[in-house]
């Protein structure tokens, strides 16, 4: 891999972020002896020798509910990421590919999935959902979130369709999907990678968004769900800064890594970005 | 008259989107299993009130909205109403009418967004161009800063700044449309104390602006500044500004696209805002509504989102028909 | 006398922490009222030499040193800062690729209302729309094209505007950048008349005029420069070089462009055995000892030396100890 070495500082720092703080989701949950929900002290501790990160308004560990919030943050982000990159790759490669009536509809299908904004269709989805289990949110966050790789999806296709090892195939009888999957993905790879870090991202920016305004996953810590008792039980304004600044810096880190992470991958992949060095 | 036919074109796409959007409205609450909106009304009111209450709430919206029939003739109904502006009478607030609610509300959601997307688009898409134009140093700055304010989700921004400028440093209010006691009304007081409170939220959505428009603007105008356009005005020694100006207008083309693309989004995360001032606009309005399960509130307020969302993408295309002459000629057909 | 002179200029190109030896000490004089032909090789460093020249050197080039001496004063090529002011009124260059040199948003008029403005802030719209109808009206374009954006221009007549805004100001000494190459040949005709005309009226005082059309230049040029790998290998009058070139660079390259063909005009060079040198080390001695019939054991090692003899002068090894061969006798 030279792209890697290629790569500016901010990504290796970014993605070292990014890891350090999945690991405590990871890691956390299974260290930590109590659960989220679980009361272990007075209501609005502040941080100091028995919590770390002090407690809540019910008296519950912040820093317990951070390690789940993570994982289950990092889980329907994950989720959602994957179901959104691999519909968005389908549709798009479908679209581009076949062109003509396909193309049409299904890119009509996309521009509409696009102007109408993904959270309302999520809200009205979870409005009427009782219970919110997180793999349901998940697939929900998903099956809105395609439209943008499709879209960009299709129109590479669409020029990659042009070119001459393509055609060669096509005369020489290979199948429609022997093509798409031996002449045509390959080259996106990269570009495939990229959409599936900004799928991840918007997922879990959806699900705080979604949390934050109290439709969040049922039963489980998340840092938008953490983020929304923070401000119901008005903790800014009552200066317990423990309690709202905990889901807010790690859901900035987290997105905010997540972004410079893509930003760097496109400046490799995409010479031309490369400001100041940019050979003609 | 190229323009017109430009416009009309879109209008009937636009009616489709449209048609699109209150069929979402209506239908997907209401074709997921196991949701009838017996059991919603049920929700709303569960500990309300007495059974006398919950039976007069319970006849009124089925009245109102023709639930005895069947899901086609509700429909028709509910769009009967939606056309006229009748959203209904609110559960939590019984009787308040849905309308008059969301007619209070709109006003301070207008004030807090259209300045802020109006001036953060402005300031955004000028110093992405000048970034770009300038490059080295003060490029990177502007792109990490501006990466930043987008890449955390707006209401984070709104937390800091709450906490930072109105509790730790008490500038500001710490939230509301106005001072406890006081009441909206038309005076020099009223005003000077809710724009104290407008203030904090206002800008938050503008440092949120300006970074995302910032780091769209430069993103295309990378591709500009290298263009032959730029270098042969730059032969003839024309002033920064008059360059920065060329690639802002060019830059800005495909950026009043992304404008309309993103405006979902936009507006969909600036009322997310207004929760954390407590705001008393469209956003909070959404929030108490679906605390309290407040469905005709929560169906109105997304129907209105979407109609918001499609009338901004409607009038971008417009003004991108206005802009750029390679599409006015493309319209009338010139080479 | 000269009108410009450029003297011991070497730029490279920087792309990651690669170099590209673009320039290397290049030297060239243009005279006043006289028209230097550049030719070469595509990729030999002629558009690095006129984006120099016109004091507008691209953000990855790096210019280490050079000096032009223009109307009465030094001008430090490596301290891009000071240029501006320069740019346009002096030196103006008529751009390579003209197609895209208007800004595709902007009505002709505004963009020459915009340059004239930069050199006499105090200018009106009307005086420089009246004086920009009459620089179009000699390349023969009617002043609606002052309303028009560039789109619904044809690309002859885009090439044409682009040429008026150039000279718009009159500068003094005018970089053109193989400004014929993608004209038909009555819009060339008109070009090189109007390049003539400016000059012989005393308007621009100067033109470097850059091409592969070895042919045109003959017609065109007083002198001609040949550079081959970011040199000027050697510079001579245009009949002189044209009837007896020095240089074995400079006879290859007449040889394989002038096959007394019609219809082989203005092409492009080919038909010299082997390639270019690789440019991203510096070379020491001659860049095309690889390619040259008639390299001696020194050449690869060692810098050929500038031989000035009368009005043309070579940098070449062989002219170097004819020469010396001749005194000695
Ligand atoms: N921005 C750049 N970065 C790196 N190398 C460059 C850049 N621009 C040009 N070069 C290299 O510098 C050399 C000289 O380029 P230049 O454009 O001056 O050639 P030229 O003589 O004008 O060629 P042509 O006849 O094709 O126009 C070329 O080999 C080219 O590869
Ligand atoms: S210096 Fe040597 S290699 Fe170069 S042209 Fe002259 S003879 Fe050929
Ligand atoms: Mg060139």
């Amino acid at each position: 891999m030279k792209a890697l070495k290629a790569l500016p500082a901010r990504f290796h720092i970014a993605a070292a972020v990014f890891l350090l703080i999945a690991a405590a989701g990871v890691a956390g949950p299974l260290a930590a002896t109590a659960g989220p929900g679980d009361l272990l002290g007075g209501p609005f501790v502040p941080p100091g020798a028995d919590f770390l990160l002090g407690t809540d308004h019910l008296g519950r560990s912040v820093g317990v509910q951070l390690v789940h919030g993570i994982r289950t943050s990092l889980y329907i982000g994950l989720l959602a990421g994957v179901a959104g990159t691999v519909l968005g790759v389908l549709i798009g490669t479908l679209a581009g590919y076949r062109g003509g009536l396909a193309d049409e509809i299904l890119m009509g299908l996309t521009n509409i999935m696009i102007t109408v904004p993904a959270i309302i269709v999520l809200l009205l989805l979870s409005i009427s959902l009782d219970t919110r289990s997180v793999t349901v949110m998940g697939i929900c966050i998903g099956a809105v979130s395609w439209p943008w790789t499709a879209r960009a999806v299709r129109s590479q296709i669409a020029s990659l369709r042009q070119r001459e090892h393509v055609d060669i195939a096509r005369l020489s009888g290979s199948r429609t999907w022997r093509i798409i999957a031996v002449e045509l993905l390959p080259y996106m790879m990269s570009y495939i990678v990229m959409a599936f870090v900004i799928q991840l991202y918007g997922a879990i920016l959806a699900e705080a968004a979604l949390s934050l305004l109290g439709l969040g996953p049922s039963g489980t810590a998340s840092l938008g769900v953490m983020l929304h008792w923070a401000i119901a039980w008005e903790s800014i304004r009552g200066g317990q800064w423990w309690v709202f600044l905990t889901p807010t810096v790690f859901i900035t880190a987290i997105t905010f890594s997540l972004l410079l992470v893509q930003s760097s991958l496109d400046t490799v992949f995409n010479p031309r970005l490369r400001v100041g060095k940019a050979a003609r | 008259m190229a323009l017109l036919r430009h416009i009309l074109s879109k209008l009937g796409w636009y009616a489709a989107a449209f048609a699109a959007a209150l069929a979402l409205n209506f239908f997907l609450p209401r074709l997921l299993p196991g949701n009838p909106v017996d059991t919603l009304i049920g929700q709303a009111l569960r500990g309300h009130a007495s059974s006398e209450t919950k039976q007069r709430v319970y006849e009124t919206y089925v009245a109102e909205f023709g639930l005895d029939q069947g899901l086609w003739s509700q429909f028709l109904t509910y769009i009967g109403k939606t056309l006229q502006g009748d959203f209904g009478t609110s559960f939590s607030r019984y009787p308040a009418e849905v309308a008059t609610m969301i007619g209070d509300a709109l006003p301070w959601t207008i004030a807090l967004q259209l300045p802020a997307v109006l001036l953060g688009w402005i300031i955004g898409n000028l110093v992405g161009a000048v970034a770009a134009y300038r490059r080295g140093g003060f490029d990177r700055s502007v792109y990490l800063s501006s990466l930043f304010l987008t890449a955390a989700p707006y209401y984070c921004l709104a937390v800091l700044l709450l906490y930072g400028l109105a509790v730790a440093l008490p500038l500001f209010p710490t939230g509301g449309g106005w001072s406890f006691g006081n009441s909206p009304e038309w005076s020099a007081m009223f005003a000077v104390d809710a724009v104290s409170h407008w203030f904090l939220p206002f800008l938050s959505l503008l440092l949120v602006f300006i970074g995302g428009q910032a780091i769209g603007m430069r993103s295309m105008a990378v591709y500009e500044v290298d263009a032959d356009y730029v270098r042969f005005a730059e032969s003839f020694g024309l002033p920064d500004r008059k360059i920065v100006g060329y690639i802002f207008r060019n830059g800005m083309l495909p950026q009043i696209t992304g404008l309309a693309l993103a405006i979902g989004t936009l507006v969909g995360g600036a009322l997310l805002t207004e929760i954390v001032f407590s705001y008393p606009g469209i956003g909070t309005l959404l929030y108490d509504a679906i605390l309290n399960k407040d469905y005709p509130v929560i169906q109105a307020v997304t129907l209105l989102v979407l109609i918001v969302v499609l009338v901004a993408n409607f009038l971008v295309d417009v003004l991108y028909g206005l802009i750029d002459p390679r599409i006015r000629a493309a319209e009338r057909g010139e080479r | 006398m000269t009108l410009a002179s450029i003297t011991n200029l070497s730029a490279h190109y920087t792309a990651g922490d690669q170099r590209f030896h673009a320039l290397d000490d290049v030297a060239l004089d243009v005279r006043p009222g006289q028209v230097l032909g550049v030719v070469g090789e595509s990729g030999c460093g002629k558009s690095t030499m006129a984006s120099v020249l016109s004091l507008n050197p691209g953000p990855s080039l790096r210019v280490t040193s050079g000096t032009l001496a223009i109307g009465g004063r030094d001008v430090d090529l490596t301290d891009t800062a000071s240029h501006r002011a320069l740019r346009g009124g002096t030196v103006a260059l008529l751009p390579q690729g003209a197609l895209n040199a208007l800004n595709p948003t902007r009505r002709v008029g505004a963009m020459a209302h915009d340059i004239l403005a930069a050199g006499d802030r105090r200018i009106t719209r009307a005086e420089s729309l009246r004086r920009t109808a009459a620089r179009l009206e000699a390349l023969e374009l009617p002043p609606r094209v002052l309303r028009a954006y560039p789109h619904q221009l044809s690309g002859g007549m885009r090439q044409r505007v682009v040429t008026a805004l150039a000279t718009l100001r009159n500068p003094r000494l005018l970089v053109a950048d193989e400004p014929s190459s993608a004209l038909d040949v009555s819009s060339q005709r008109l070009l090189v008349d109007l390049l003539r005309r400016l000059v012989a009226d005393g308007l621009v005082e100067g033109i470097v005029f850059i091409t592969h059309d070895v042919a045109l230049l003959s017609e065109l040029a007083d002198r001609i420069a040949v550079m081959y790998a970011g040199r000027v290998v050697e510079e001579a009058p245009a009949k002189d070089l044209v009837a007896a070139p020095r240089h074995p660079y400079a006879q290859a390259l007449l040889a394989s462009v002038l096959v007394p063909e019609p219809g082989t005009r203005g092409h492009r060079v080919t038909g010299i055995p082997g390639a270019p040198p690789d440019l991203r080390a510096p070379i020491p001695g001659c860049p095309f000892a690889p390619r040259c019939a008639h390299a001696l054991d020194r050449c690869a090692d060692e810098r050929p030396p500038r031989l000035v003899i009368g009005e043309r002068d070579d940098s070449c090894w062989r002219s170097a100890e004819a020469e010396e061969a001749a005194h000695v006798r």
